[in-house]
């Protein structure tokens, strides 16, 4: 019972992963557009989670502390660094 | 034991308290390997922040002359399947201890079926890459290019070296069986396998679909 749970957990995240891949797919070959943009970033989060919480079975329920920090530090030096990288690089492009 | 095990040791799939020590033997090995994880996330993420100032320059030959976006689909569905099976290989081992030869057959299965999906993943890219350079799109050309190429290899190195990762465990469980040696490997090589899907839905999403819209 608990096996076939955990087996139907990763079919069912397969299943979402395809759909959110079929769909900005489609769409940048059909329609196009400022539409088409905002439903890739939408379906990329999307399938980010999908993979994150089927595929990675991250979750922090019942997680160590440290856990948490790796992740949210991570997050930290990534917004920093790629963040400020565009910000800067940007700014230049635009006084060019 | 004094302390009751807990259920989850680790971030990830975890092996689960009926594996005893080899699932307490888990949580420093298996949270070492994450903490890896995240600092190649930050060289991705650097490698993206270097191609995201260069993506307003992407002219002559920009991505509309260069990029397929057919075979952009197959890599997807290849990783995204290679990613399923190797999950498969890992309840194989969670759920079945693989410790029977019925039940190692199946988990040599799921990872050879893992590696075929992978190899169909690097054919489609490698191709690419020289449907690229032939179009006028070598890495020299541009910074863009330059910026695209480092990025999409920096993926595809690491897919390779996880093809060789996953065919150096089939051959070690072969020759000594899954030990607990061979367990953690397994689920630190998983780990590996589904963060490269993960980077790929960025690269697909950002670089391919976004450069063709």
């Amino acid at each position: 019972m608990d096996k076939n749970k955990e087996f139907r957990h990763y079919l069912l995240g397969f299943v979402l992963a395809t759909v959110l891949t079929v769909i900005p797919f489609t769409l940048v070959a059909t329609v196009g557009g400022k539409i088409a943009f905002l439903a890739l970033i939408l379906c990329a989060i999307l399938q980010l989670i999908v993979h994150l919480r089927y595929f990675l079975h991250l979750s922090f329920k019942g997680q160590q502390r440290e856990d948490l920090q790796l992740v949210l530090f991570t997050g930290l030096i990534l917004f920093i660094m790629v963040g400020g990288s565009i910000w800067v690089l940007g700014d230049l492009y635009n006084r060019m | 034991m004094s302390f009751s095990i807990r259920k989850s040791l680790h971030p990830g799939l975890n092996l689960g308290e009926e594996h005893g020590d080899d699932h307490l033997e888990a949580e420093t090995s298996v949270f070492g390997f994450w903490v890896f994880m995240m600092s190649d996330l930050v060289t991705f993420g650097m490698f993206f922040a270097v191609f995201a100032t260069t993506m307003p320059l992407a002219c002559c030959p920009g991505p509309k002359e260069l990029f397929d976006l057919g075979s952009v689909a197959w890599q997807t569905g290849f990783l995204l399947a290679s990613s399923l099976t190797s999950g498969m290989a890992i309840l194989t081992l969670k759920q079945e201890h693989a410790t029977r030869s019925a039940s190692t057959k199946k988990l040599i299965f799921w990872l050879l079926l893992t590696v075929l999906l992978g190899c169909g993943f690097l054919y489609r890219e490698i191709s690419d890459f020289i449907a690229m350079a032939a179009a006028g799109g070598p890495p020299t050309r541009s910074g863009y290019l330059s910026a695209l190429w480092s990025l999409v290899g920096l993926h595809g190195l690491h897919v390779t070296s996880g093809l060789i990762w996953c065919l150096v465990i089939v051959a070690g469980i072969l020759v000594r069986g899954v030990d607990m040696r061979w367990k953690l490997t397994l689920l630190r090589w998983a780990v590996f396998w589904h963060f490269l899907d993960v980077v790929w839905i960025a690269i697909f999403s950002f670089v391919f679909l976004g450069g063709l819209l």
